[in-house]
């Protein structure tokens, strides 16, 4: 019988190691190397071969995939009767854009204590602050007395500075030689929240 | 003066940025040494002149300087991100107005061009100097040069004495002057040496910015290559690197952290990792990417002696970008969970997303994500959480000395 022949010696069928199944993982080739450079070859190899071993789990990478754009059509079909307000349409109101006028400058500040509850700043109410605007007498001022925040109206009269409290029961404040006042910034709003 | 032709560039620079975003909300501070702490409240990463002169240096572990702190009553904050993030975006817009040419080159330094300017250059910079101050709070110093390499030389004579008044063009120097600053400079103080470099340029003794000034063009480029000889041709005077108006596309996303504490318990990981994803996805849509790989990794403290030393991380590609964190959340738990060991204290962890893409919605037939998920957008979105993220939040870094986020937050705004 022919079988028997074809079982005995030589290549058997599914024999051996599995294909790719080396340590390269693809089918190597025997090739000469001069001495001097197999050290680089060799451990060019070995970077080669740490990298096959890496964790990378790659499912399916296309790196190099040409981007593609499909175009979508935005515009919408006109269906029915245009409207006859799109051409008085303008733009919503911004409150941000109708209290702040310097975005860099400006922070909130939140308020505590009753001393300037006749300017109608409430204790818990958020103060606008510009600190890029120049504090002029009579203004409401975010100072920084020794080193202390303090809200209060600024008052600039002859040489003297105070600090002025918008309720008859708080005490006004005297900036003396001896004390350091900082006009941290304006107060330019005030934000009263009733619910 | 400048010449007609000359090209002119400034280095604006914020003094000590993140102990000046302290000083801003509490000015008690005004004169007091301050350190910055890394996140997790582990190093020093910026101090206050006061602090500088008391002898604490940059990168210093907090433990080893505490004595100190509390000896000399230093003022010690976490680092506070969200202000200094907010404080840092106000200074450069403020900086814009005075040039149409900026680089915004890190949190606390700007570039602008200013060639071709004919009013005169101090002015407007003390100018820009004094707006930065009273609109923002924070001090600035502006050095000015004929390139990026000699602007940045100056800032650091706009720093150092006084009576330039934070403002100083290197340009206006006569060339023995010059020669004689650059004496005074280590050679790793130039601007685009890096360590590296710098330890081959000391190696055959170029120690300071005169000697590799006065170095051969040929020995640099041997050592440092391309770019170590633009530098040296900057320091002359050639301007040889131009102002990156558009910062260069991320290559990769990182969102990791110390945790509070060791953690071996997986959910208590999972929680950690849900978040940093999270984190990294919103970064990733606020830039209009997608991405295509993602490795998740934790390690143990290296620097922890007696305990066992592990390091773990899985990297994963995908058939088409993605940047929905609906879909990446699982796939980050799926892989924490092929890597993750019991029995190790893990103290540090976090996520990468690699090989990014410009978000296209329609590039792929078989893309998945239409309608991606992002729950920040939600009307709820501030107080909605994945349910991974729930947890008893052991993972979150330490930050005990941190302040009020004064200008994100309307919980902690300062309150006069």
């Amino acid at each position: 019988m022919t079988t028997n022949t074809q079982n005995r010696g030589g290549a058997r069928l599914g024999a051996g190691r599995k294909k790719n199944s080396g340590k390269f993982k693809e089918d190597t080739k025997v090739m000469r190397v001069p001495l001097s450079l197999v050290g680089t070859v060799a451990s060019t190899l070995e970077v080669y071969k740490s990298q096959l071993k890496s964790d990378m789990e790659v499912l399916k990478p296309d790196f190099d995939a040409p981007s593609l754009s499909i175009p979508i059509f935005s515009s919408r079909v006109q269906a029915g009767f245009p409207s006859p307000a799109d051409d008085h349409l303008e733009d919503q109101l911004d409150l941000n854009k109708h209290l702040i006028h310097h975005q860099e400058s400006t922070f909130f500040v939140r308020a505590q204590g009753e001393s300037m509850l006749n300017a109608g700043i409430h204790p818990g109410d958020i103060l606008i602050v510009d600190k890029s605007l120049p504090a002029k007498s009579g203004k409401i001022v975010i100072a920084v007395v020794d080193g202390e925040f303090t809200v209060k109206r600024l008052y600039k009269y002859k040489g003297k500075v105070s600090l002025k409290a918008e309720n008859p029961e708080f005490k006004d404040i005297e900036i003396n030689e001896g004390s350091e006042l900082i006009i941290w910034g304006v107060v330019t709003s005030v934000i009263h929240q009733y619910v | 003066m400048s010449k007609p032709n000359q090209q002119k560039f400034a280095l604006v620079d914020c003094n000590n940025f993140y102990a000046s975003c302290e000083r801003v909300f509490d000015p008690k501070l005004a004169r007091e040494p301050i350190v910055v702490l890394s996140n997790n409240d582990g190093c020093v990463i910026a101090r206050s002149n006061e602090a500088k002169s008391l002898g604490i240096k940059m990168g210093t572990p907090y433990y080893q300087v505490k004595d100190l702190i509390i000896d000399k009553s230093v003022v010690v904050k976490s680092s506070n991100y969200p202000l200094y993030g907010d404080m840092s975006s106000r200074v450069m817009k403020v900086i814009s107005q005075y040039s149409p040419v900026q680089e915004v080159y890190s949190i606390d330094e700007s570039f602008i061009d200013l060639t071709g300017f004919t009013i005169n250059l101090n002015t407007h910079m003390q100018a820009l100097k004094n707006q930065v101050k009273s609109w923002t709070g924070i001090p600035v110093c502006v050095g000015m040069g004929s390139t990026k390499a000699r602007a940045k030389l100056a800032n650091r004579i706009a720093k150092i004495y006084p009576k330039f008044n934070g403002v100083f063009d290197i340009d206006s120097l006569p060339n023995d002057r010059f020669k004689k600053l650059l004496n005074s400079v280590e050679v790793a103080e130039i601007w685009g040496i890096g360590h590296k470099s710098a330890q081959k340029l000391e190696q055959i003794g170029i120690n300071t910015a005169y000697d590799f000034y006065k170095a051969d063009i040929g020995i640099i480029e041997t050592l440092l290559g391309v770019n170590g000889k633009r530098i040296y041709r900057e320091l002359y005077g050639h301007s040889c690197l131009a102002i990156e108006e558009i910062p260069p596309a991320r290559k990769q996303i990182v969102s990791s952290r110390s945790f509070g504490l060791d953690l071996s318990d997986f959910d208590e990981i999972n929680q950690a990792l849900t978040s940093l994803t999270r984190r990294a996805v919103s970064k990733l849509n606020s830039q209009s990417l997608a991405t295509t790989s993602m490795s998740v990794f934790i390690y143990t403290n290296p620097f922890k002696k007696n305990t066992p030393c592990i390091n773990l991380s899985k990297t994963i590609g995908m058939s088409a970008p993605i940047n929905d964190e609906g879909l990446l959340i699982p796939l980050c738990s799926k892989l924490l969970k092929q890597i993750y060991e019991p029995g190790y204290k893990f103290y540090k962890g976090g996520v990468m997303l690699g090989n990014l893409t410009p978000d296209k919605n329609q590039q792929d037939l078989f893309a998945v994500g239409q309608n991606r998920t992002e729950l920040k957008k939600h009307p709820y979105g501030n107080t909605l959480r994945y349910a991974s993220e729930l947890g008893n939040d052991r993972w979150l870094p330490r930050a005990e000395f941190q302040s009020n986020r004064f200008t994100t937050c309307w919980g902690e705004l300062l309150i006069v």
